[in-house]
């Protein structure tokens, strides 16, 4: 396939360019790039238990990103990832909070089911004002982030808060253990289960179904495909209820399994990292596998720069920034300039 | 030829666009006070000479000279400067101006000064009467037919001292009586003393106008100029095609490709009147669109074995007909009943299950996904039956593509390729390899050889041949008179968003096109 490899190296190519971006302004801030890079590379992959931690960020990441490449290939900018995480995090907690005398796997599974109905709830406005005025969902949805920090606030400092928090951080009572689906590693096989059935599920709708075809089709030009019989608005439903669902089931993995409760402003960075994996993946499933795992390692890295290296972690951040930079310069008008009328 | 400079002369003249050269290595001289018709096929780069004769394109290389001095290229204030005038394909008058403003600031260009409305109307009324244009200086552009439109930017861009006028296929968008009017108005230029170059691609109309002939093909200069005295229909068509390419066309089609005489429907089939009608439309209308009129009262049937042709000035209600068929707009009155079944209110995935199909006016927009690969292209039409969530097998679905893609003659590398990489040719014949499929009934053909050259033209018309034996029904519609009147059973005609004549072979020309514009100029 001469496609999928040159996707790789066109990848491969924006984070190497990105690279040499931070390595030029390392230097200038005074680190050295080579120490920078090396501490990056060892927190990310080589350090103890690196591959865990890696791990326990690409999973989540993967399940959004993959459900930015749905919306996204179908031709609506969805960018709400993170309210719709938020979402999926706030239900999930809900049902633990409700339901307390139940049954553990039964309170995983309507918890894991609720944060994906509540982040496809959130998904399904921006979705609607788009395909029924044609409101621009990049600015609903964009907006619909920071109402969904707003209840996440709301809501730990409210009806869920712990009272036995230190004050610090508003949470909700921990998460208890029958009810986990991980400990706070994040790393388990419910955890790497889940991300293995997003996967396969996200692929085959993608590349076996008609909707993926269609979808595609749509995102290119929905004209053709409307002069076709296809009906855009649920094809485009559908795009967006799939894409906040897999952030909203994101959102209720970090109750459920490394957070262990509903904390306030969790994972600001989650939603962006996840628009971004499946930008640099060129929208293909099995390319934000990959990116995601890189993705992965970037942020355990930015935990263990200032721990163990002495270096800021800001570092980490900079690199995010340049990888979309380069990015946004490149694949935007590229893969995705034409899909907008 | 008198002893004066030409009006044109121009050497080695070339034109790139990346790889593609438009036009190669054209010298020529074009003598004064004459009308010099420039013709040849779609893409035989007559536009393209066109534009760099006025100073349009700055990648041109080579010299022009305007009576003997040369012009620099790629600047358009400095051929307007040596009396170089271009009326474009498609007009570039502002809608919402008046016709005196677009006189007025199509020749200044200039924006900032005040101006007094009475003073312009007053400056152009005596303008537009000289050269006999039936238009009031304080009428809206958008509200003006599209011939006294043309008038008017032929009257812009003889405000100034211009003496070349060039006209870009100025005929592609008149009814036949307009071209008529057009034709007498340009010999008047002539003999007023304006050099004249008229874009045509049709044989007729440049033995109806031309002094002399020049012919392009491929971008080259293969004859001319020539004196018209010289030339004959069958010269002519052999020069623009090319002798080989003509020989090789079926001959019920030869003479509708040359367009040298007028086909009178000899070769249509007698209708299958006895059947029921495969699509019948009755007292249909719509509401007024973007695209075009609002349809009122279309009664209209085609049968089994049947190819209705559908003429008319474009605009006069084919994309709304087209869309309402479709179902992509709704009726407001009226209703339409494929194969005995009412599909009034039916959405078109419906319509496409009961055997309609649709080959949309715009071929990149509504017929292609250009940035998808040709597989999903042909393949949308077969997913459209099925639910959104049932499985599909990209493979098999390749391999079909492929088999029907050699089937139909499609030139392609891999079923992978975007569309965008196929000629005009070739992308119509995917189009026609989605759309006339074993389960097609009824298919639309909205304008389906624009911008074909003459072997995928012909290829389009040997297939609705192909169709209307197996059975279907077929609705042509088309700006082309002469391909109408060649493959076309019957006639209708559109204006206005209403039919305005229904006419059966033998066609007569005369009455076609008097219905085509309407009672005002009849």
């Amino acid at each position: 396939m001469k496609a999928a490899s040159l996707t790789v190296l066109r990848a491969i190519a924006f984070v190497l360019l990105a690279l040499i971006l931070c390595g030029v302004i390392f230097e200038a801030a005074g680190f050295s790039a080579l120490d920078m890079f090396s501490s990056i590379l060892g927190g990310a992959f080589l350090a103890d238990g690196a591959l865990i931690q890696d791990l326990r960020w690409a999973c989540p990441l993967f399940v959004s990103a993959a459900g930015v490449l749905v919306a996204f290939r179908c031709g609506y900018f969805n960018v709400g990832t993170q309210g719709q995480f938020y979402l999926g995090a706030i239900g999930a907690a809900v049902v633990v909070a409700l339901l307390p005398g139940l049954p553990g796997p039964l309170v995983i599974l309507l918890a894991l089911l609720l944060g994906i109905a509540f982040g496809a709830l959130w998904a399904f406005w921006p979705g609607w004002l788009r395909i029924r005025s044609g409101t621009d969902e990049v600015i609903t949805t964009l907006m619909g982030n920071f109402i969904a920090g707003l209840l996440l606030i709301w809501i730990t400092s409210g009806w869920l808060k712990d009272p036995a928090g230190s004050g610090q951080v508003t949470a909700s009572r921990p998460v208890p253990a029958a009810m986990r689906i991980s400990d706070s590693s994040g790393v388990s096989p419910t955890i790497l289960g889940i991300t293995l059935l997003v996967a396969i599920g996200i692929w085959v709708l993608m590349n076996r179904t008609a909707f993926g075809v269609l979808g595609s089709l749509a995102g290119r030009n929905p004209v053709m495909v409307t002069w076709q019989g296809a009906r855009l608005s649920r094809l485009g439903l559908g795009a967006f209820l799939i894409s906040g669902g897999t952030a909203g089931l994101a959102g209720a993995m970090e109750v459920l399994g490394p957070d262990g409760r509903l904390v306030s402003g969790f994972s600001p960075e989650h939603g962006f990292t996840a628009v971004l994996i499946a930008l640099v993946a060129n929208l293909s499933v099995s390319g934000t596998v990959i990116v995601a795992l890189f993705f992965g390692g970037l942020a355990s890295a930015s935990l263990f720069l200032p721990v163990i290296a002495g270096l800021p972690a800001a570092a980490i951040d900079m690199v995010n920034a340049a990888i979309a930079l380069f990015i946004t310069a490149r694949a935007w008008p590229r893969r995705l300039g034409g899909v907008r009328r | 030829m008198s002893a004066d400079p030409p009006a044109l002369a121009c050497s080695g003249l070339t034109i790139r666009f990346g790889d593609f050269v438009a036009l190669q290595d054209v010298t020529l001289t074009l003598g004064r006070y004459r009308i010099h018709a420039v013709c040849g096929q779609n893409g035989a780069g007559k536009t393209s000479f066109a534009r760099a004769c006025a100073g349009l394109i700055g990648s041109a290389t080579g010299t022009v000279e305007i009576a003997s001095r040369p012009l620099r290229i790629g600047h358009v204030a400095a051929a307007r400067e040596a009396g170089v005038e271009l009326v474009h394909q498609s007009f570039a008058l502002p809608p919402s101006f008046t016709v005196a403003e677009a006189m007025e600031f199509g020749l200044s260009g200039s924006t900032g000064a005040i101006f007094f409305r009475r003073t312009l109307n007053r400056r152009w009324a005596k303008h537009l009467k000289a050269l006999g244009v039936e238009a009031k200086p304080k009428d809206r552009i958008r509200d003006l037919p599209v011939e006294t439109q043309q008038a008017v930017e032929i009257a812009r861009a003889l405000a100034g001292d211009a003496r070349l006028l060039i006209l870009d296929e100025p005929t592609a968008v008149l009814a036949p009586g307009a071209v008529d009017a057009l034709f007498a108005r340009l010999r008047r230029l002539r003999d007023s003393g304006v050099t004249i170059i008229i874009i045509l691609h049709k044989v007729r109309e440049v033995l109806a106008i031309a002094d002399t002939v020049t012919v392009l093909r491929g971008g080259r200069l293969v004859d001319g100029p020539t004196e018209a005295t010289e030339v004959t229909a069958e010269s002519l068509a052999r020069s623009i095609i090319g002798a080989a390419a003509i020989a090789a066309e079926a001959p019920e089609d030869q003479a509708a490709l040359v367009g040298a005489s007028i086909p009178r429907g000899t070769h249509a089939q007698p209708a299958a009147a006895v059947t029921a009608p495969l699509l019948s439309i009755a007292g249909a209308a719509t509401a007024k669109t973007g695209d075009g009129p609002a349809l009122r009262q279309i009664d209209l049937s085609v049968g089994a074995g049947e190819i209705l042709g559908i003429a008319g000035v474009e605009g006069n209600g084919q994309q709304p007909l087209v869309q309402a068929i479709a179902g992509l707009i709704p009726l407001t009155a009226g209703r339409l009943t494929l194969d005995g079944t009412d599909i009034t209110a039916m959405p078109l995935a419906e319509r496409r299950r009961r055997g309609l199909r649709i080959i949309p006016f715009e071929r990149n927009t509504e017929g292609l996904s250009l940035s998808s690969a040709l597989w999903e292209n042909w393949a949308a039409r077969g997913l459209l039956g099925h639910s959104a969530l049932s499985l599909i097998n990209p493979a098999k679905l390749r391999a079909e593509a492929r088999a029907a893609f050699t089937t139909w003659d499609v030139r392609f590398e891999t079923v992978n390729q975007p569309a965008r990489s196929l000629s005009g040719g070739n992308a119509q014949k995917v189009i026609l390899s989605r759309e006339i499929d074993e389960a097609a009934r009824l298919i639309i053909l909205a304008q389906p050889t624009r911008g074909l050259d003459i072997g995928a033209t012909a290829f389009v018309w040997h297939a609705m041949r192909e169709a209307r034996k197996r059975g279907l029904g077929l609705i042509l519609i088309s700006s082309d008179l002469d391909e109408l009147f060649d493959i076309s059973d019957r006639v209708i005609v559109l204006q206005g968003g209403s039919i305005a004549g229904d006419f059966t072979a033998p066609y007569d020309l005369h009455a076609v096109g008097t219905a085509m514009v309407g009672s005002a100029a009849a």
